[in-house]
């Protein structure tokens, strides 16, 4: 169980990865309510393999992921079901289903697990779409929409049953720098209003040191985590060369090609 | 349109987080006199309890003649984006359409998102909601596309068909490791359920026919019947819808996928034609591996209504010779010249249908279902040709 009221996700000993490959080793953290942590670390390191393993998607070899109180993994059929009501998830590629308008995928939910009239789901999924700037998309296609257009609708669609927890994987990425501060504000204010808890894969720096109140970063060689704490203090970290050029965005030096 | 931000950080403050469904909401309407309806609504407003809510207003407010709506929200403790939409569709009239409409007691905060919400308009998107064409309308336009359609098909296999004239002279032109490998994977793997179908065709037809001819005496004549239909109908018609649903659907396919994964873009900026580099080995394999399926299956049939002329007693030498008086080798070269057009149509027609391929995971499958819908049109329209000059020429 969790030790602490307001942790609303505690891994714990979390060892994980496909098949005979492990990617993960040892993980543990906790994740307070309200709060923005992101995951970070180098490509491969396996933070979206991290965040599978935490939404249940890919069971983790060893340990545990306890999420409000509840071990996911123990948990099945309606308990599961109603504990993955409580979270949203965006994918990567915004995963919206191609043969549903942008707002009929927004409203999917809504039609399977409240009693709202159709009149009333349709307009609660243009509000959201509003919100995420998207209004005047609502009954195109997805196939119609840039990346970028597909990707907050996937953030309408995971906010339309006021989840507890979202989950985003790396969600600034392919947005244009204009598009991706209006996320990072959204995701504070539904944070800071909502009191929703955000675990955001991102590598961009800048989303980072506008966002999270924590961070937890991995490391591929030790595939564990190496620092946690707020961007701040992981920045003022030196000792481990590793952190300080991810957070001064500098290469390796066994992957730079010298020309001098 | 941009993003709609909620005001500034500094007015929050973090609350708790809302436990489970438990909670609802609740609405008291009071009517005045003059039109005027005063509500208050109370509890807690998130995605689980808004919907009854929503019913709630809706059947006390919209029988009503309203005039003037007074709101107060007090004791609402809204949750949620669904909340939010319900507090919107209030303040803009969506229960009270002729009313004025004044919501009270929301916490500041709040009512700057709403207020938010509106300058952005509610109706932007469903203004763009397209119009249904009406039924004449769509009558026309489909008519219009097939039309459309059958000219590009045909278009393009003549032009796979000059194309692969102009290898014969240029064989370089063809990457023949490529062309082996689709022959392989198209024809060879096809000849398991190309050699059952025929034969069992056959031996349906022997069964069939045998009934009916046995009451003029007439059994022998199977031999006939089965020997021309096979070499000529069935063993080009069948061999080809089956490679147009088999082969010519996992062309499409291919090629749809490589288009949706940016591939065929990859090969044009290398300079790199996608129609010579895929479409033209595919249609070679077709045309290569088409007659010789035909053989096959042509010879399955044949053996299919044998063995159903030796269970009813006729011998070996009696079936051969009833084939070979009626079966000449013009009635092989017209089928074998008939699945060659066969084998260029489902070819050119499945690489012509990936290449069409849309956006979005569902378009892989559209092309794919397109192209065997296609084949098999275009197959049979071939024969029709091909039955109707074969007539006139008397052949």
């Amino acid at each position: 169980m969790n030790t602490r009221p307001d942790v609303v996700i505690s891994v714990k000993h979390l060892t994980g990865g496909y098949g005979e490959r492990e990617i993960l080793h040892d993980i543990n953290f906790e994740v307070r309510r309200g709060e923005v942590l992101v995951i970070v670390g180098s490509s491969g390191c396996g933070t979206s393999t991290l965040l599978k393993h935490l939404i249940g998607l890919l069971p983790p070899r060893v340990g545990e992921v306890w999420i409000e109180g509840e071990n996911l993994l123990a948990t099945e059929g309606e308990v599961r079901t109603r504990l993955q009501r409580h979270f949203g998830v965006v994918f990567q590629s915004g995963a919206l289903f191609g043969s549903l308008t942008v707002s009929e995928n927004v409203a999917l939910p809504l039609g399977e697990f409240t009693n709202l009239p159709d009149a009333a789901r349709h307009y609660v999924a243009l509000s959201l779409l509003e919100v995420v700037g998207l209004g005047g998309s609502a009954h195109r296609m997805p196939a119609e929409l840039s990346g970028g257009m597909q990707k907050r609708a996937a953030i309408a669609r995971a906010m339309v049953m006021d989840p507890h927890i979202l989950f985003l994987d790396e969600p600034s990425a392919g947005l244009d720098p204009v598009t991706s501060a209006g996320l990072d504000a959204l995701i504070l204010d539904l944070s800071r209003y909502f009191g929703i808890t955000f675990v955001i894969v991102t590598h961009e720096l800048l989303s980072i040191n506008a966002i999270a109140d924590r961070v937890v970063m991995l490391d591929q060689q030790t595939r564990s985590i190496i620092a946690e704490g707020t961007p701040a203090e992981l920045r003022r970290q030196t000792g481990n060369p590793a952190i300080t050029r991810f957070f001064n965005r500098k290469p390796d030096p066994g992957q730079t090609i010298q020309t001098r | 349109m941009g993003w709609i931000l909620f005001p500034a950080r500094e007015l929050y403050t973090r609350k708790p987080m809302v436990e489970t469904i438990q909670a609802s909401a609740e609405a008291d309407a009071h009517i005045l006199e003059d039109g005027r309806v005063r509500v208050r609504l109370r509890g807690n407003l998130d995605i689980h309890t808004v919907g009854s809510l929503w019913r709630e207003l809706e059947e006390q407010l919209r029988p009503r003649q309203t005039f003037a709506l007074d709101v107060d929200a007090t004791g609402l403790d809204v949750r949620g984006g669904g909340g939010l939409a319900l507090l919107r569709y209030l303040r803009a009239g969506g229960f009270t359409p002729h009313a004025a409409v004044t919501v009270r007691g929301l916490p500041p905060k709040l009512d700057e998102i709403l207020q938010v919400y509106e300058d952005h308009g509610l109706n932007a998107g469903s203004a763009n909601v397209p119009r249904p064409p009406s039924i004449p309308q769509e009558i026309g336009s489909s008519v219009r596309a097939l039309a459309g359609e059958v000219r590009e098909e045909v278009g393009f296999v003549g032009i796979m068909a000059g194309e692969l004239a102009a290898a014969l002279f240029h064989p370089e032109r063809l990457r023949w490791a490529e062309v082996k490998r689709l022959c392989i994977a198209a024809g060879v793997n096809a000849l398991p359920i190309v050699s059952l179908l025929s034969l069992l065709v056959g031996l349906i037809i022997g069964f069939e026919g045998s009934k009916p001819l046995a009451q003029f005496g007439a059994q022998i004549f199977i031999a006939d019947m089965i020997g021309f239909a096979a070499v000529r109908e069935l063993g080009p018609m069948m061999t080809a819808i089956l490679l147009a649903g088999r082969s010519g659907a996992a062309f499409a396919a291919e090629i749809g996928t490589m288009k949706i994964d940016e591939e065929l873009s990859a090969l044009s900026t290398m300079g790199l034609d996608p129609m010579r580099f895929l479409a033209l080995q595919r249609v070679a394999a077709g045309l290569l591996l088409t007659p010789l399926l035909t053989v096959y299956t042509m010879v399955a049939g044949v053996l299919g209504g044998t063995l159903v002329l030796l269970s009813l007693g006729f011998s070996l030498p009696v079936i051969y010779h009833e084939m070979a008086i009626r079966v000449h080798l013009s009635d092989i070269g017209i089928g074998l010249g008939k699945s060659v057009v066969f084998g260029l149509i489902f070819s050119a027609v499945g690489c012509l249908r990936g290449f069409q391929t849309g956006q979005g995971p569902i378009a892989v499958g559209v092309s794919a279902t397109r192209a065997v819908v296609s084949s098999i049109f275009l197959i049979i329209l071939a024969d029709t040709v091909f039955a109707g000059a074969a007539f006139i020429l008397g052949k």
